[in-house]
């Protein structure tokens, strides 16, 4: 089973970046998301008035992951049904969840990677002082972000079987977490029941927690949030689990496997 | 009068199935009203007074551009998987009509963004928007819609000869955005950033709408920089003229215009 779900999932990888060349795969997953995060970093800068950039560059560089954990995970059913492998997954005894995460494996890698290089090239450019800054609670942080945001994907998926409005819905979503998650302006300006609704959000907490050790803060301190990113992450998940079994009996019911 | 009629009807046809797409109505709907929000959030607390400008014709130039990069670049890549590309490749209707009568129909679709960013920062916020120069306005938009059709009708071009449009459009929205100055100064950016937004249009035609919006104290630079974008929009309509003969030569000898 677990040589079946890695040679699966590197016959995802294979399929994504075929029709790539390596300058391609560059631009499309590390430059054009780092031009984003620098993109949203000026805005900051001037909208802000400031030069410290810190808490937009840990932001940003977190929300660069859901190039990958919302885009990806989430539109994996619809890849599928474009592939017209749907009808066949859905009627297999293998898991469907199991499905989302084979083709977000890759990629999951590529984006881990990708959030801490924006970080780092970020600082750079951006003169956020790392030094000091402790390592393994920043990948600690990094870890929980995508785990929770990954299980907002999968939950995300489910949608997919039920409609044809995946990117409409995965680019709101996107848009959501970079207002509501305090990436952009600190979650403090939204309305209350706003604020209540980004405690519930994947990348809250972790961007939180990544402001906390820019500031000096050691491992302990982060901790409880970083629990609170994997118990958010862990809810998506178990949600997802049921919510993909009833989305796919539906979508049988309704005919709306092969909805285009 | 054939050619207008063939124009019409392109265009029609263009509005209405851009509409049901959930992405095209993402960039015209949602996207204008996300980034409002998002943008207005970033400024509200600047202490800058006159950011409404750039909250709301930002957000709106953003959606606007989106749209273009989402559409008009990616309509040639739809036909293409519907497999009429060839057929209005050749038609005796002329392609080049057919081209500027999608460009021309998703544009003006699109530019409903400005409305809904308006409407946005209306409701929400109860921003007003003064406009000081209407007349100067008035002229900066029918410029700006002449300079996105020039862009759209050679981005589409562009794209015709690879089969990696989706990546493309991707990678080109908010590096446009970024250095074409649509929410904030392009004189923020480096100067080598600064120099390579001067090339593209769409970074002129954003000043003429913001000094339009502003006032025009100085009416001698308002002058110049429409003739800049004049300028550039003739020089954009005379490659898309050379491109046309060679992407037409090009598709014939590689046979590649249904490959996808």
């Amino acid at each position: 089973m677990v040589k079946r779900f890695f040679s699966q999932a590197w016959l995802y990888a294979k399929g994504r970046q075929a029709a790539f060349r390596w300058e391609e795969f560059l631009l499309l997953d590390a430059a054009y998301p780092f031009v984003t995060l620098i993109f949203y970093c000026l805005l900051a800068s001037y909208s802000f008035r400031t030069r410290d950039l810190g808490h937009w560059v840990a932001g940003n560089a977190l929300l660069l992951c859901t190039n990958t954990c919302v885009f990806h995970l989430g539109g994996a059913f619809n890849g599928e049904r474009y592939f017209g492998r749907l009808r066949s997954i859905v009627v297999s005894p293998s898991s469907l969840l199991g499905v989302v995460l084979e083709s977000g494996f890759f990629p999951m890698l590529v984006s881990a990677a990708t959030v801490t290089v924006g970080l780092v090239l970020g600082s750079l450019v951006f003169g956020v002082q790392l030094w000091g800054v402790p390592v393994g609670p920043v990948l600690l942080v990094i870890l929980a972000a995508m785990f929770a945001a990954s299980g907002l994907g999968l939950l995300l998926s489910a949608c997919s079987l039920l409609g044809d409005g995946m990117h409409f819905l995965l680019n709101v979503v996107s848009y959501i977490l970079m207002i509501c998650t305090g990436a952009q302006f600190p979650v403090a300006q939204l309305p209350l029941p706003f604020q209540w609704f980004s405690r519930l959000l994947p990348l809250t907490r972790s961007i939180e927690a990544m402001d906390l050790l820019l500031a000096g803060s050691q491992a302990a301190a982060v901790l409880p949030l970083v629990l609170g990113e994997l118990l958010v992450g862990l809810g998506c998940c178990g949600l997802a689990a049921v919510v993909i079994g009833g989305a796919a009996r539906a979508a049988v019911r309704n005919g709306s496997l092969d909805l285009f | 009068m054939k050619t207008l009629r063939v124009l019409g009807s392109t265009l029609l046809l263009q509005m209405k199935q851009s509409f049901v797409r959930p992405m095209f109505r993402f960039c015209l709907i949602a996207n204008p009203i996300l980034n409002t929000i998002l943008v207005y959030e970033m400024f509200r607390n600047s202490g800058q007074t006159d950011f409404a400008a750039y909250a709301i014709l930002g957000a709106g130039l953003m959606g606007l551009w989106g749209c273009i990069c989402f559409s008009s670049a990616g309509d040639l890549n739809r036909e293409r998987y519907s497999g009429t590309l060839s057929q209005i490749f050749v038609a005796p209707a002329g392609f080049q009509t057919i081209l500027w009568g999608k460009v021309l129909g998703n544009t003006l679709l699109s530019l409903g963004t400005l409305l809904f960013s308006w409407l946005t920062a209306k409701l929400l916020y109860g921003a007003s928007f003064p406009i000081r120069s209407p007349g100067y306005l008035l002229l900066a938009f029918l410029a700006a819609v002449g300079c996105f059709l020039s862009v759209s009708v050679l981005a589409a071009w562009l794209l015709t000869l690879s089969r990696k449009t989706t990546l493309y459009m991707n990678v080109i929205e908010i590096p446009v955005i970024l250095i074409c100055g649509f929410v904030f100064p392009a004189e923020q950016l480096p100067r080598w950033a600064q120099i390579l937004g001067m090339v593209l249009s769409p970074t002129w035609a954003v000043k003429l709408l913001r000094m339009a919006v502003a006032g025009v104290p100085d009416r001698a630079a308002f002058w110049r920089a429409f003739g800049t974008l004049a300028a550039l929009t003739a020089l954009y309509l005379v490659l898309i003229r050379l491109l046309y003969g060679e992407i037409q030569k090009q598709v014939r000898i590689r046979a590649t215009l249904e490959v996808c």
